[in-house]
């Protein structure tokens, strides 16, 4: 298994990387211009992120070397890892803003949600991988995915944090009906999460987490509380007009009128200083990205391999897809960064693992066992 | 391989099919979504763009208000009285001190205050939210501003808010004439609002009172805009664009500062007003009103505590006595009684009435001041020695109508229109006034003592004053004048105040000149009741007056002292001078201060002496400075005096070196040599 093949090399997806590294240099010169005039003691976070990439690039090695398949027998340690790190987080961690949800680890601070959504997207490859029969699944078949997916769940949306939350129910339902489900089992499963929904708000919801879904349905109605970042980041999407401010004189992003301008609203500072001409090129990196990553799915000789491409390309898809509706007033605003391009450690590891993965599975859709 | 990957199996045909029908599914999806972000940005982007791009500009630009320097205010040589400085306060944000303990306790040792107060202060603003501002001190001194700036960092919570202020170079000296600055009222705003465009924003200065008020719209300037590019919490970033405060137009009074100041010494400690007004223009070289109110009191808004000090004053400081006090005219009055007399033909110089020291009339009899008795007396003895029962004569020939048209002529019973608010028109009686108020008839009895300026008469020291002056300049009524010019900022003449002839004196030259003999005679001759004011080298003349204040019997024999000062007389004296060629009328009245002649005749020839003695002074220095500059002409002097090499000689010479060829060029060449003569900026 540790054996160097060859045909890997000529298998490397250069594209790929490519229009990774093109979305990162993008976010990279973005977060230049948002944070520049941050007065930081020490590093700046423009090199602290740059020093992530060069380490997501150095995972995405290591990742590649190992063969994919081994996380079909890892699958349980990784999960189980993650649950501990969440519930780790929850007991022991550092609070930021009234929230559960990082580790300190000295020279890092670790968002534990963030692995645990990749660990999530493993744990139901492997598990759809060995359960399918091809002849769908039952609603009884679906208990273990369903608990699999709802401690961390739960465990995340205790932080709180209901962006990540949410996204492992995305993950699970994008992943759970690309495997073959019974007719009877959708029905019930649609009508079971719709009447879910006023209970879910009833029960589960924070009040803050309540006023922003209430806020984004009526943002005039609380311009300087929760309707204040939605207002402000539409002024400076629009106001980014065709071309944009340029570089650096985005005034909504430069004047400090935008929340978050260099993490979850790092989209709007580049629409603001580059215009529609520029979104629509992050837009266009974005969508060759998740196509090319569905084609590496497919690309898969092994069901699992394509089980596991399709979860994480699923996986950066809604992330960027809610990031993008949130900054642009299309979804109310929950914690949700954008793939490879907001400011923040441990998402970007996540992301980079994820694609080295990807990248892991496309080298070696030759491969066979032997 | 490995044994761990041997289970994995390759997919079949059919099922890769499968898959890739999905994967097609969720392509659609991916594109279906990214449509609906494609849409969203070109709707924001593209078809809202203007919007939002308005929207982003208001975001970060901020206007802010430069308030415009107020203009100077300056006496008639162009000296200023009144200008601006900084005013710096104490500014506390209870949110911004984590330990507000030990920075009042700092606070209090570098204000030399006991941390009581500062603790008094706080707790009147206990319920105010607590990031909001408020003043801990005002007007802080600069020693201490500088030790604050310095501990900023020690000192959490400790801002210094910088106010433009007055400042008073002559403390209070003129504080009724000038007035005070105070903070723009509600009820302000909504009344200036109903101009469009209303300067005013809440939080403002300007004028309540005086000619601050008056004048205000042209003291006040023009503010200015400071275009600012702020961030979220309106710190400043850049500035973009500043439109500069015109400052506000310079207000020269009528007022002269050396003679201003020699009026308020002679008043010291006593309550009452002094009035000295050029005979022949109407403008008023001083007018003082004591006690003064405390300007500097007043600066960032005057607390309720000094404010309720100054209503309790027994001496009435927030009054200006000169224009709104209304006391009877007493023995003044005597000059309306006598011109009238002589005007009607009732007397002429040389009748004689004869005064056993009071007259009987009616049921009552009517004492003349002197118990004793005056004896045979014209009308010239009866005004040097002020006989009672001479004038009751008089009177009671005339009738209260009559008299009244003549004290009417004089400009008595009505406002003079001065600049100053609130003035008090004063009373005259006639038999109609008296049926109208008080629904009886008018008793003859009663013009007897109308006839020397008690009952019911009412006047202010302002009019007497000009009743004065009308009397010695031959008959001309002038508008009294506080004003002498208007302009701005560059010293262009924006606005000038010619004197303005209001009303002729009922009566000849001759008959008016008869009287004056008589008011010289007041001072200058034996008998005389103020020969206290003589002077060495110009002749004054004057009437003496004293305006009982209560006819309560049980004081009718007690003397000076004994009288509780609430009951004691007014004291009147009204004078002019030079008496051949009268230029200035002084009027005194001192409050409770008993007999004009002892009481207010000396303040009177205090204020003439220091006129007379500056006017040869400045002619002095005039005279120096014509020569210093090689010029022929006093007029040549006052044009080149602003480069001239002694300006303040020459400008100090201006206006005086006028009246000094001919009192009758005085009113035009004044003005000139003033504006003329104003070197300052």
């Amino acid at each position: 298994m540790f054996r160097f093949d060859r045909r890997l090399l000529l298998n490397f997806d250069w594209v790929f990387l490519l229009s990774v590294i093109f979305i990162s240099v993008m976010g990279l010169t973005n977060l230049y211009s948002s944070t520049h005039a941050f007065h930081h003691s020490g590093m700046s976070l423009f090199f602290k992120q740059l020093y992530y990439f060069l380490a997501g690039f150095g995972i995405v090695l290591a990742i590649i070397s190992v063969d994919y398949r081994v996380l079909l027998n890892w699958n349980y340690p990784v999960y189980i890892g993650s649950v501990f790190l969440l519930l780790f987080a929850l007991l022991f961690g550092k609070s930021i803003a009234n929230t559960q949800r990082w580790i300190n680890l000295g020279f890092f601070s670790l968002q534990p949600s963030e692995p645990a959504k990749l660990a999530l997207v493993i744990t139901l490859a492997s598990y759809y991988y060995r359960k399918d029969t091809g002849k769908g699944f039952s609603l009884k078949e679906l208990m273990v995915p369903m608990l699999l997916t709802g401690l961390p769940f739960l465990l995340i949306l205790k932080q709180p944090d209901l962006g990540t939350a949410l996204m492992l129910l995305f993950v699970f339902v994008s992943m759970t009906l690309f495997v073959k489900l019974k007719w009877q089992t959708l029905a019930i499963l649609a009508t079971s999460c719709l009447s879910a929904v006023p209970v879910g708000w009833k029960f589960f919801l924070k009040p803050y987490q309540r006023q922003r879904i209430e806020t984004f349905l009526n943002p005039e109605g609380d311009p300087l509380n929760t309707g204040y970042h939605i207002m402000q980041s539409k002024i400076a999407v629009g106001s980014g007009m065709k071309f944009g401010k340029g570089f650096m004189h985005g005034t909504q992003g430069q004047l400090d009128f935008l929340p978050e301008r260099h993490t979850d609203f790092a989209f709007s500072v580049w629409a603001e200083e580059w215009g529609f001409v520029g979104s629509l090129v992050l837009l266009g990196a974005y969508f060759f990205m998740i196509l090319w990553g569905l084609n590496i799915a497919i690309s898969s000789r092994d069901k699992f391999g394509v089980l596991l491409a399709f979860g994480i390309v699923s996986l950066i898809f809604w992330q960027a897809f809610i990031n993008l509706a949130m900054v642009t007033g299309l979804l109310p605003v929950v914690g949700m960064p954008l793939p490879l391009f907001s400011y923040g450690g441990s998402s970007l590891m996540t992301t980079m693992t994820g694609i080295g993965i990807l990248m892991n599975i496309r080298m070696r859709r030759y491969m066979t066992s032997s | 391989m490995s044994r761990y990957l041997a289970r994995i199996n390759k997919i079949d045909e059919a099922e890769l099919n499968t898959l890739k029908r999905r994967i097609d599914i969720a392509t659609a999806v991916a594109i279906f979504f990214i449509a609906i972000l494609i849409v969203r940005l070109w709707y924001l982007q593209i078809h809202r763009g203007d919007d939002y791009a308005q929207l982003s500009e208001s975001n970060r630009i901020r206007a802010q208000a430069l308030n415009a320097p107020r203009g100077n205010i300056i006496d008639r040589q162009g000296r200023i009285i009144v200008t601006n400085r900084p005013c710096f306060n104490i500014v506390w944000v209870r949110e911004d001190a984590p330990n507000p303990d030990a920075v009042l306790k700092s606070l209090a040792r570098i204000l030399h205050e006991d941390i009581s107060v500062l603790l008094e202060r706080i707790r009147t603003y206990a319920d105010h939210p607590r990031y909001m501002p408020f003043r801990l001190q005002e007007d802080i001194d600069w020693k201490t501003l500088v030790y604050i700036e310095n501990h900023r960092l020690d000192l959490p919570g400790i801002h210094i808010e910088v106010l433009p202020s007055r400042d008073y170079l002559y403390g209070d000296m003129a504080s009724h004439i000038i007035g005070y600055l105070g903070e723009i009222n509600q009820d302000e705003l909504d009344r200036l609002d109903e101009d469009d465009d209303s300067p005013y924003e809440p939080g403002d200065q300007l004028g309540k009172m005086g000619v601050e008020k008056l004048f205000e719209e042209y003291l006040r300037g023009e503010k200015g805009r400071k275009y600012l590019e702020v961030d979220v919490h309106g710190l400043e970033q850049k500035q973009l664009k500043i439109q500069k405060p015109l400052p506000g137009d310079d207000l020269q009074l009528t007022i002269d500062i050396d003679l201003q100041q020699a009026a308020e010494k002679a008043m010291e400690g006593k309550a009452g007003a002094v009035v000295a007004m050029e005979v022949n223009t109407g403008r008023l070289l001083a007018l003082v009103s004591s006690p003064p109110l405390h300007l500097q009191e007043f600066i960032g808004g005057i607390s309720a505590k000094d404010w309720q000090a100054m209503l309790d004053n027994p001496l009435h400081p927030l009054i200006n006595k000169a224009v709104q006090g209304q006391y009877p005219p007493g023995s003044t009055y005597k000059i309306v009684t006598a011109l009238a007399g002589l005007a009607e033909g009732v007397i002429t110089p040389e009748t004689v009435f004869y005064c056993t020291g009071s007259l009987s009339f009616g049921n009552r009899t009517y004492g003349c001041w002197r118990k004793t008795g005056h004896g045979a007396v014209d009308l010239h003895r009866a005004l040097r020695e002020s006989c009672d029962v001479y004038f009751y004569q008089v009177g009671q020939r005339l009738g209260v109508d009559t008299l009244a048209r003549y004290a009417r002529s004089l400009g008595l019973g009505s406002i003079t229109g001065v600049e100053l608010e609130h003035e008090k028109p004063g009373l005259i009686p006639t038999t109609t006034w008296k049926l109208r108020k008080y629904k009886e008839p008018w008793q003859e009895g009663e013009t007897l003592s109308v006839a020397i300026g008690q009952g019911f008469d009412l006047t202010t020291p302002l009019q007497v004053c000009r009743m004065t002056a009308a009397t010695v300049n031959g008959g001309v009524v002038y508008q009294p004048r506080l004003i002498e010019s208007i302009k701005d900022p560059d010293g262009n003449l924006i606005k000038q105040f010619p004197p303005e002839e209001v009303g002729k004196v009922l009566g000849t030259k001759k008959e008016l000149q008869l009287i004056r003999d008589g008011l010289v005679a007041v001072v200058n001759e034996p008998h005389g009741t103020a020969s206290i004011a003589r002077m060495k080298d110009v002749v004054v003349g004057g009437k003496t007056g004293t305006a009982q204040v209560v006819h309560l019997s049980q004081f009718k024999d007690a003397k000076g002292d004994d009288i509780p000062y609430k009951y004691r007389d007014h004291a009147w004296f009204t004078s002019f001078a030079p008496a051949e060629a009268p230029e200035i009328a002084v009027t005194v009245l001192v409050e409770h201060g008993g007999h004009g002649g002892s009481a207010a005749a000396p303040i009177a020839k205090d204020v003439l002496e220091r006129y007379f003695a500056l006017k040869k002074e400045r002619a002095a220095g005039a005279a120096g400075a014509t020569s210093a500059t090689g010029a022929t002409s006093a007029a040549a002097s006052t044009t080149a005096a602003p480069v001239a090499a002694a300006p303040d000689a020459a400008s100090d010479a201006g206006p005086d070196a006028a009246p000094d060829a001919g009192s009758d060029a005085a009113p035009d060449a004044a003005p000139t040599a003033a504006a003329a003569s104003k070197p300052q900026p």
